[in-house]
């Protein structure tokens, strides 16, 4: 069975250094184009959500070619654990 | 590098600065109006339980049964709590269904955050508002600033189990938020403390702990867990575990018949005009939770629980306009204290929030 869209994306930062919300979005996208919640808006409250709740933490931050704001998130070692002991 | 390119990449990193600062308090003030909203939206779901409770055949056996009785105290109040559970599990499936989300659903439950969540729901719903309820009728009124010791009880759990960090502005609000909640409490403290105070002020204490629990556990589940999906979960589970565990063991204590109680929930499923407030009061229980889930998980579990402590003041309010106001029934008019706990609970709130020691730390260093 196919994990849940939150588990994915979790489980996307225990795979990478960092990653922003758009490379997030790019990596799941072949599997989760049509989920209801895959915006933008809401992958990105997702990662504020997982880093208010320590299971990433920012590393740094640009503005995109657009002027956007762009904020990379990575998951220390002991991150990675505490997301592995919950998502297999 | 050049002055020119310099100081172009500074003007950058300062913009960036600035629209990630936007972004963070856009956050955080939406985290704080949704764990507000549960406040509210939970003041409605208890005033349409109470409402549920005067209408059809709640009427008729408030009317015949004896007053202070086991089945009055204990078992129609756990009757009344599981069918508005299960209704709004309903209404959280029907959602989920909606959103196209079953699938996730499913997966979520056999998960290891899927089962924490299963838990959290059994300690928090079933257990903490058995215990309350309970207590209420042991002890009297006096449990209420008892269980509203929750907040506290959370934030310590979660500054241990998951880091957050508790600074001086959330230890010195949250006794402001539970000081408010108290003299809500002690309004009906009318000198009648019950026959068991001692052993209803431990269940008063479990209640709080269950919910401190809950709070804690299902907020940082939800940073995990689509937050439709945990409260699916939530809601589903509550319901279930109220119907068919929590009312059984109720009757056996009571030295009743399961299937006596059980006659009772058929012919309470069936009462239109009763039926009708509890699909209402499922429906606020859904979102009440749902937001309470949700802004603990983007405000943190000390100032989610703070802001959704004002259910205190919330379920009177609405009690009185619905079941007061509108319905027509005495009793539930507001006291002048009340309106005071709320604004002394918003003062708490606001401490916890804005954190007025940083504020001062910013102005001395201006």
């Amino acid at each position: 069975m196919k994990r849940p869209l939150n588990y994915a994306l979790l489980k996307y930062f225990t795979t990478v250094d960092e990653a922003s919300v758009d490379d997030v979005m790019a990596a799941l996208e072949p599997e989760y184009a049509h989920h209801r919640a895959f915006s933008r808006p809401q992958m990105f409250e997702a990662l504020m959500t997982a880093e208010k709740n320590c299971l990433i933490g920012e590393s740094r931050f640009d503005l995109d070619p657009q002027g956007n704001v762009r904020i990379y998130y990575r998951a220390s070692d002991e991150q990675k654990r505490t997301i592995d002991s919950y998502i297999k | 590098m050049p002055m020119a390119t310099t100081v172009a990449a500074n003007a950058d990193q300062s913009l960036a600065y600035a629209k990630k600062r936007q972004l963070e308090q856009g956050f955080f003030k939406k985290g704080i109006a949704i764990a507000l909203m549960s406040g509210i939206f939970y003041g409605l779901y208890s005033s349409l339980v109470v409402a549920a409770q005067t209408q059809g055949v709640w009427g008729d056996w408030a009317a015949v049964l004896p007053a202070g009785g086991f089945l009055l105290v204990f078992i129609l109040p756990t009757i009344a709590s599981a069918i508005n559970d299960t209704i709004s599990g309903i209404w959280a499936l029907a959602v989920t269904a909606k959103q196209g989300k079953l699938g996730d659903f499913i997966a979520t439950l056999g998960s290891k955050p899927g089962r924490i969540m299963i838990a959290s729901a059994i300690i928090g719903g079933p257990i903490g508002s058995a215990s309350y309820i309970i207590a209420l009728s042991m002890a009297g009124i006096i449990v209420t600033p008892i269980a509203a010791l929750c907040p506290a009880i959370g934030s310590i759990i979660s500054s241990i189990l998951y880091k957050q960090k508790m600074g001086p502005n959330v230890i010195l609000g949250i006794p402001v938020c539970m000081f408010g909640s108290c003299l809500i409490g002690f309004t009906g403290l009318t000198g009648d403390m019950g026959s068991g105070v001692l052993p209803g002020i431990c269940l008063a204490l479990v209640s709080a702990l269950s919910w401190g629990i809950e709070g804690c556990v299902a907020g940082y589940g939800t940073s995990m867990i689509d937050c439709q999906i945990g409260i699916t979960i939530r809601q589903v589970t509550s319901g279930i575990v109220n119907l068919l565990c929590i009312l059984p063991i109720l009757s056996l204590v009571s030295g009743g018949g399961i299937a006596e109680t059980y006659a009772f929930v058929a012919e309470a499923v069936t009462d239109a005009p009763s039926v009708i407030f509890f699909v209402l009061s499922g429906l606020f229980a859904y979102l009440s939770f749902q937001n309470w889930y949700r802004g603990n998980s983007m405000c943190g579990a000390a100032l989610g629980m703070a802001c959704n402590g004002t259910y205190a003041f919330f379920v009177p309010l609405f009690t009185w306009i619905i079941v007061g106001l509108v319905m027509g029934f005495d009793g539930y008019a507001l006291p002048t204290v009340a309106w005071l706990a709320a604004l002394i609970m918003v003062a708490g709130v606001t401490v916890i929030a804005v954190n007025p020691f940083a504020l001062f730390k910013m102005e001395n260093a201006a």
